[in-house]
């Protein structure tokens, strides 16, 4: 890995400080990176993914609350529940969040995250940007950010695979869109994700394949290895794909024999724990990315599961689907990081919840970039259908950060209380996302692969910094 | 008080000169010979003096503002110091700033921005002095107003020259190329910087004499070390120094300090003392960016050292093959080699000092040329069969047999292209009907054996059936510029059918090619309904684009003509026999399928150097006299005896594409996820059943199952066996698919659905065939290896089998037989 800054690019920096901290604000945040120096405030991460777009007003970012009625106007509801109070002074969650509202005081909660404008909204295109810090189409196939995780930093276990995907099944909707980004691009496939579609049978992924007792796996791999052994493997293979493919088939079977590999196991949960987390799919994701994480996992990421018209993507009856989402995500996300914090695993692992985009009542896209609305949404509201968040809003969104060396009880940014309820302090894109991710994990922020004779940075020509408000 | 002023001026000023002289102890002890050092000394004081401007009358106007309802507030006085001495030492700054500026060499808009935003705050703040001073020493109260203004106005004035100035130091946009709508350039920078070159200088400098092949690689080498490092200041765009690195002439010529390079000289060469001065230097080279490494600066003294070779015919930084087709003499038939290909082999050959290895033997020769042309395994009775054929020509024979098996060679050669021209059955796009498939075309064109250049034609200029490759992937919503259809189209054709990496020049001059912006969006100009305006770094530069081929010398086409008009036309220049690259590019690229690595590599860019120039041309040109005939350049290939040499082995794979690559035989290669699952549906049981088709050449279900006996995992849509096995995702062009076994992969053979229920299958089918073990296992590894199991082997796979024969055992025994590296690789 390359110096994170060396002599000479400190010096630029800091006569750079001097004159920019007068004449603006901005580069001064480079000059404090650059003080800070490259040491690692975390070495796993666990990214809860909050797919189909979580409206910023019905769940972390609260505004006026305008209870349902026969006849109301949709153009004066900004959040369909009432708020309430979180563990830090003045600031509001919206109802259905009351565990996780106990432990804002642990995390930074950014409040101005700013989507990218890639007008008539496709989720996945959405998706696809915040997961790989690139807009498609691209020329070449962007590597998913866990991918680059995995590739700089390797598993943190050498027999957890270092880029788990949770929840996520490739059989729906969209799917081929989801694909596109669940990869690791030109990085090669060894660093693509492993994906465990379902949780509750995340074993079978590491387990002999169905119908094979333990003992029969066994020995099929001893006799195997004896075979290969008498097979003049010397003369066949050129030298790195016989070492590869030694390498990896080794990996395969450690990971399969490991007692780690229990942790793929939920059964092996005390049932009591496992009832506060098993609010569905998602719930028992989060307990499985806490399980890895406790055995030396080193980025995984847990879905609510991408599907069109499906969990976040409340194209209707919105303010009732929100409701049950929260039910989804509330006790585990809590308990997650409950259970990290007691075990001291939270210090060093970086948990991030987010979402594509934000939804809104009225506005499609962004106020000056609005574009083709895809929901029909009544001006007067008779049916409690109608009222919910059922469009695509882009300009301010909430992304909550805890553990792996983020400010505890901290808020970063502001939208406007009245519609449009866009970013208007502090606004913040996935580039600097990314950084600040790559910069807590000690990652070069000019980390990049050369491809097709070009460099290809994480984020767009490595010119992005990482957001040092968000660091304790 | 007044009387002390000039005293703590003095000592501020002598301070600063005692302070300056430490802070520069490199500066240079000799220049240029018409400036006095002394003058120079001082002009480098000015980025030193300018921080006392800049605070203390930023500090006194805040502290007016503060007080600004009370001209006598307590501060009075404390502003009036700030004021005397700030405005002071900016007029003593901008005086320094000045010599600067004569006495180095500066210039652009940047530079005069600051040079006078400077000065004009250095009068204001002079003025603002005086209009003080006037006020409390002449107590012209009426001045203060003025004063007042007169104090802000400078305090902006700082603002804007340490805004230029903080540009010129490190680069324009420095300030707004963090936020995430500027800086350009920063970005550009950034994307310039720290490209290797994967050549080492050691292998030259061991030599005592270079080659003229050597001689071009090194210059290669140090070519791609300028392009990367020093283009940025130093060419067509930018001329700093007035020396320009990107051709020949201007590199010997050198630029103001004299000629960059001596010959021979590394002494005395002013572009080596430049690059090894220590960083931070102030005639450091690279000026901006990290300094060279020691490959790079080593090469670069090597290069000089062994005279600086720069083949006449280069005349750029970058390699640029000929366009034209050539057609160089056969050599003489020598050692009785009538294959053509053979000939200029042995030519290389020779040169290289390389003697010809004895060719493999049948049961290699077969499974290798079924794999190729076909993609399957040959059976057990066909390489009995062939062993036992008698005639000379057997080997010919089985090529032309093959070639012959139209749907079977066209079910191989479909995964091919459809990696080549981002071919899918399902991928994103689909889902708004912004992507349309060739599949029935590709097929049908390949069962043909469609002329090649019909075959371009076809896709260049498209019926219903065709159009899937021109059109791209159109994603819902807005794009990127340099990602409109058009310049997708643009993308694919140059890369896919010519070679040509245009992807950098979409956005953007290339930093790794001649190809500019312009010549980017002329291309694609070709595809698009409407004149294409450049837009630059996805910034509209408000120029329309011109309408024309990458090289105008093949023809025009119609400007403003309609996409038809202009396609036809396009179809018709590209696929002319003049353009030598597209013939180039299509023999290298079937070479490479053969051989494991191109003529040229990699395939995707045809400006490199191949290892044979001569080899490259004359297929090209044999292949446009064959009536562009695929099949029979792979007959040529398969019955040379070049393809029957033993397989190479590759160390390292990051290494496949050097310059320095010697050609001794075909690469050992795996195969392909296609082929491989091919292969288990042959020996074990079919991966998949006839519903999975997503591309059925017979229609119906029923029909297929006649006439083929599994269902070919080429036909059937990308699953995660076959993704873990490298088959990629089609989005994008995929010339070369990753070599490299993983642990996904390792998974997935272990532990994975498919094959575990591939296997279950399979062993009860084996089980019911095979009543004796001994049988069995002879009967796994022939058909499997085509060879009888060796005596270890056998012992081995007894024990898997166990006492008792199950089909647990026996899904055992073929699990690991498949997963044996011979059964695995191309030998």
């Amino acid at each position: 890995m390359n110096q994170y800054y060396n002599r000479r690019d400190f010096l630029k920096t800091a006569t750079a400080g001097t004159l920019g901290a007068l004449a603006a604000g901005a580069p001064l945040a480079g000059f404090l990176s650059s003080c800070s120096g490259k040491q690692a405030t975390a070495d796993a991460v666990i990214l809860l993914w909050m797919a189909g777009g979580m409206a910023h007003t019905d769940t972390f970012d609260p505004k006026a609350y305008t209870p349902f009625e026969k006849g109301l106007d949709s153009n004066r509801v900004l959040s369909t529940f009432p708020s309430i109070p979180t563990a830090l002074d003045g600031i509001s969650f919206s109802e259905g969040l009351e565990s996780m509202a106990s432990l804002m005081d642990r995390g930074t909660l950014i409040r101005s995250y700013v989507a990218a404008d890639l007008g008539h909204i496709l989720h996945s295109r959405h998706q696809y940007h915040w997961h790989t810090c690139y807009e498609p189409p691209q020329t070449v196939s962007a590597p998913h950010i866990g991918a680059w995780i995995a590739q700089e930093l390797g598993p943190k276990n050498p027999v957890i695979p270092p880029f788990i995907n949770i929840g996520q099944r490739m059989t729906v909707g969209e799917a081929e869109e989801l694909k596109a980004f669940h990869t690791a691009g030109f990085l090669g496939s060894e660093y693509g994700p492993f994906m465990i579609p379902d949780p509750s049978a995340g074993l079978d992924a590491v387990k002999p394949p169905a119908g094979m007792s333990f003992s029969r796996f066994e020995r099929r791999n001893q006799l195997y290895t004896e075979l290969l052994d008498q097979n003049a493997i010397g003369d066949l293979g050129s030298d790195y794909q016989k070492e590869s493919f030694k390498r990896s088939m080794e990996q395969a079977y450690m990971l399969l024999k490991s007692p780690e590999a229990k942790a793929f196991d939920l059964r092996e949960e005390p049932e009591e724990q496992y009832a506060v987390y098993n609010t569905g799919k998602f719930g028992l994701g989060c307990l499985m990315a806490r399980r890895l994480v406790e055995q030396g996992a080193r980025f995984i990421s847990v879905t609510s599961e991408y599907e069109p018209f499906m969990g976040w993507d409340t194209h209707e009856n919105g303010h009732v689907r929100a409701g049950d989402m929260k039910k989804l995500i509330d006790a585990p996300i809590a308990q997650l990081i409950k259970d990290l914090d007691r075990s001291g695993h939270l210090e060093r692992t970086l948990v991030i919840i987010a979402s594509e985009f934000s939804r809104d009542m009225v506005m499609e896209g962004r106020p000056g970039a609005e574009v083709l609305h895809q929901v029909e949404q009544p001006d007067v509201i008779n049916d409690i259908r109608n009222y919910g968040m059922h469009r695509h809003f882009t300009d301010g969104c909430s992304i909550l950060m805890f553990g792996g060396g983020i400010k505890k009880g901290s808020v970063f940014g502001k939208t406007a209380d009245e519609r449009p309820c866009k970013t208007i302090e502090n606004p913040i894109r996935i580039e600097q996302i990314h950084q600040s991710i790559y910069h807590a994990l000690g990652i070069d922020q000019q980390k990049h692969a050369i491809v097709e004779g070009r460099p290809f940075y994480t984020t767009p020509d490595g010119v992005h910094l990482p957001e040092m408000a968000l660091f304790a | 008080m007044e009387r002390r002023l000039p005293i703590t001026v003095c000592v501020i000023f002598l301070q600063l000169l005692a302070l300056a002289a430490y802070a520069q102890p490199e500066a240079p002890a000799s220049e240029p010979a018409d400036i006095w050092w002394g003058w120079e000394f001082v002009g480098r004081m000015h980025p030193m003096l300018v921080h006392f401007p800049v605070s203390l009358l930023l500090i006194a106007a805040v502290m007016e503002l503060l007080t600004f309802r009370r001209f006598q507030s307590q501060l009075r006085a404390g502003i009036n110091w700030l004021v005397f001495i700030g405005s002071l030492s900016a007029v003593i700054a901008a005086l320094c700033g000045w010599l600067l500026a004569w006495t180095g060499e500066y210039g652009g808009d940047t530079f005069y921005a600051h040079q006078w935003s400077g000065t004009a705050t250095a009068v204001l703040g002079a003025l603002a002095g005086l209009l003080l001073w006037a006020v409390v020493r002449k107590k012209r109260l009426a001045f203060i107003k003025a004063y007042q203004v007169t104090l802000l106005l400078s305090s902006v004035g700082v603002f804007l020259a340490g805004h230029y100035g903080g540009s010129l130091t490190h680069g324009q946009d420095y300030l707004l190329g963090v936020t995430p709508w500027g800086g350009e350039d920063e970005r550009m920078a950034a994307a310039l910087g720290g490209t290797p070159t994967t050549v080492a200088w050691q292998s030259f400098a061991q030599l005592d004499t270079l080659d003229e092949q050597q001689e071009a690689q090194l210059n290669m080498a140090v070519r791609t070390v300028l392009a990367h490092r020093c283009f940025q200041c130093h060419s067509s765009d930018k001329t700093e120094g007035k020396l320009r690195l990107d051709q020949r002439e201007f590199v010997f010529q050198g630029g103001e300090s004299g000629p960059s390079i001596l010959p021979g000289d590394v002494d005395n060469s002013e572009l080596i003392r430049r690059i090894t001065l220590p960083a931070g230097h102030k005639e450091a080279m690279p000026g901006k960016g990290k300094p060279l490494d020691d490959n790079e600066v080593n090469l670069i003294k090597v290069w000089v050292a062994k005279g600086a070779p720069w083949p006449e015919h280069i005349k750029g930084i970058f390699p640029v093959a000929p366009l034209e087709p050539r057609r160089p003499e056969l050599p003489a038939l020598t050692k009785g080699l009538e294959n053509p290909i053979d000939r200029w082999v042995n030519d290389y050959f020779e040169g290289n000092q390389l003697t010809w290895p004895d060719v493999v033997d049948d049961r290699i020769f077969l499974r290798r040329i079924y794999a190729d042309l076909v993609g399957l395994l040959p059976t057990p009775q066909q390489l009995r069969d062939f062993e036992k054929d008698t005639r000379p020509d057997k080997r010919a024979q089985v090529a032309a047999e093959l070639l012959g098996r139209n749907d079977d060679y066209a079910m191989h050669w479909t995964t091919f292209w459809n990696d080549l021209l981002r071919n899918d059955y399902t991928g994103p796009g689909y889902i708004t009907n912004g992507r349309f498939n060739i599949s029935d075309w590709l097929y049908r064109a390949l069962v043909d054996n469609k002329p090649y250049n019909q075959f371009v034609k076809e896709l260049l200029n498209p019926d219903e059936s065709s159009k899937g490759f021109i059109k791209g992937i159109a994603w819902r919503g807005a794009v990127n510029s340099s990602q409109t259809t058009a310049m997708q189209a643009a993308q694919n054709v140059s890369q896919a059918l010519l070679g040509v990496n245009l992807k950098c020049a979409s956005c953007h001059d290339s930093f790794v090619s001649d190809w500019k912006l312009d010549d980017a969006y002329a291309f694609a100009n070709i595809f698009s309904e409407n004149q294409l305006e450049i837009a630059r770094c996805d910034i509209p530069t408000g120029e329309m684009a011109d309408t024309r081929l990458l090289w105008p010398k093949l023809g025009d086409i119609t400007k403003n003509g309609s996409v038809e008009e202009k396609s036809r036309e396009l179809a018709q220049l590209l696929t002319q026999p003049e353009n030598g690259r597209l013939y180039r590019t299509l023999v290298n690229r079937i070479w490479a399928q053969l051989m494991g690595r191109g003529i040229v590599a990699p395939t995707d860019e045809m400006d490199n150097e191949p290892w044979s120039r001569d080899l490259l041309d004359w297929l090209a040109v044999n292949f446009v006299d064959n009536a562009y005939d695929v099949k029979h350049l792979l007959y040529l290939i398969t019955t040379s005896k070049t393809y029957q040499l033993p397989s190479v082995a590759i160390a390292d794979p990051a290494t496949i594409n050097n310059a320095d690559f010697v050609f001794t035989g075909v690469l050992k290669r795996k195969l392909t996820a296609e082929q491989y699952a091919d292969a288990i549906s042959t020996i074990v049981h079919p991966m998949y059943p006839t519903t999975s088709l997503k591309y059925n050449p017979e229609g119906d279900e029923a029909s297929y199952k006649e006439s083929h006996p599994f269902v070919r995992a080429a036909l059937v849509q990308n699953d995660p066996f076959l993704t873990a096995l490298g088959r990629p995702s089609r989005e994008n062009i995929i010339s070369v698919r990753d070599g490299q076994a993983t642990l996904l992969q390792a998974m997935e053979l272990t532990n994975g659905a498919l094959l575990n229920e591939t296997l279950i299958a399979g062993a009860q089918e084996w089980m019911a065939t095979h009543r004796d073990k001994d049988g069995l296992i002879t009967a796994v590894f022939t058909q499997s290896l085509g060879r009888q199991p060796s005596e270890d082997e056998r012992r081995v796979s007894h024990e898997i089998l166990g006492q008792q024969m199950d089909t647990t055992s026996v899904q055992d025994l073929l699990w690991s037989v498949v997963l044996l590296p011979e059964f695995q690789f191309i030998e």
